[in-house]
């Protein structure tokens, strides 16, 4: 059996620079990404670290390479409690100027075969990056009822802690 | 032989009757898509997708099932290799309202024969038609194909 492999491709009328910037600063990916605050805006060894809306601590994970603006490869594994188990999975980011507007790749793997997160990133990053491209073209992100699950996932972890 | 297909997600803030008339009308298409979709959308009528310049069709099919605002599924071939059934695919088009302004567009291109150049090519390109379709409701102005 193949391992799970996601790959989502989407062109945002932006520049490889603003979309790094909205990839990797908490002040900006609060503005789309359910409010969460990614920060990953380090050096290759530094941490993307991850905090819900709540403040709670969702990702502490190791960026493995960061080339601005053009590649961006970290850790997954999520801190949530019922998703914790598996191996950390990879995100890698590719940024490439195409026609006055950024082609803007994700490629989410190195999953274990039965992954319960895969079904979610599955789920989760069509969200984001949909968002993410509303929010640089219109200055307004999406809702999504995804990110109101994850939420539920991280009141459900709090309470169990 | 296994059948190869691909799907994409995307949320658009706009309405399930935009999205519709986004994908069936030749003057929309044409705006963000360069080409024409023309047909009169009713079950088992043919479609085509028509090109700016000279007015020949670059896909042809048949509309297979229709629900509008809700679901559209129509057959895909090149004119050239329309009468082999191996080289007919299916696009499904599901348009779902999605929290209080947007919609959720799944497209899910099936039956593609595995490694064909179809296969390669709409991989390729519904990621950019799509992006210029979502850039082109919410924005007014298409992202470049």
């Amino acid at each position: 059996m193949s391992k799970p492999k996601f790959v989502y491709v989407t062109y945002i009328a932006s520049t490889p620079e603003k979309v790094w910037a909205a990839l990797t600063k908490a002040d900006v990916t609060e503005m789309y990404w359910f409010g969460y605050r990614v920060k990953a805006d380090g050096k290759a060894g530094d941490r993307m670290t991850a905090y819900s809306p709540k403040g709670e601590k969702a990702h502490d994970d190791p960026i493995i390479e960061s080339d601005p603006p053009r590649r961006l490869v970290y850790g997954w594994q999520p801190l949530f409690k019922d998703m914790q188990g598996e191996r950390p999975s990879r995100v890698t980011f590719e940024l490439e100027p195409f026609k006055d507007q950024t082609k803007l790749t994700v490629t989410h793997d190195e999953f274990d075969e039965s992954s319960k997160i895969f079904g979610m990133i599955s789920q989760g990053w069509p969200a984001v990056l949909s968002s993410l491209k509303s929010y640089l073209e219109t200055g307004h992100g999406l809702q999504s009822t995804w990110a109101e699950k994850v939420a539920r996932c991280d009141a459900q972890a709090s309470n169990d802690r | 032989m296994t059948k190869a297909s691909f799907v994409y997600v995307t949320y658009i803030r706009s309405t399930p009757q935009k999205v519709w008339d986004a994908l069936t009308d030749g003057e929309i298409t044409r705006q963000y898509w360069g080409h024409r979709n023309l047909s009169d959308w009713k079950s088992g009528s043919a479609w085509e997708h028509k090109r700016l310049s000279d007015g020949g069709a670059d896909i042809v099919g048949k509309v297979l099932e229709t629900a509008p605002p809700k679901r559209l599924v129509i057959s895909w071939a090149d004119p050239a290799s329309a009468t082999q059934p191996e080289k007919v695919s299916r696009v499904e088009f599901n348009i779902e309202p999605y929290k209080d302004d947007s919609v959720k567009l799944t497209v899910s291109h099936t039956e593609l024969e595995p490694g064909s150049g179809m296969e390669r090519g709409i991989s390729k390109g519904w990621p950019a038609v799509l992006s210029a379709l979502k850039s082109f409701l919410e924005t007014g102005k298409a992202t470049p194909l």
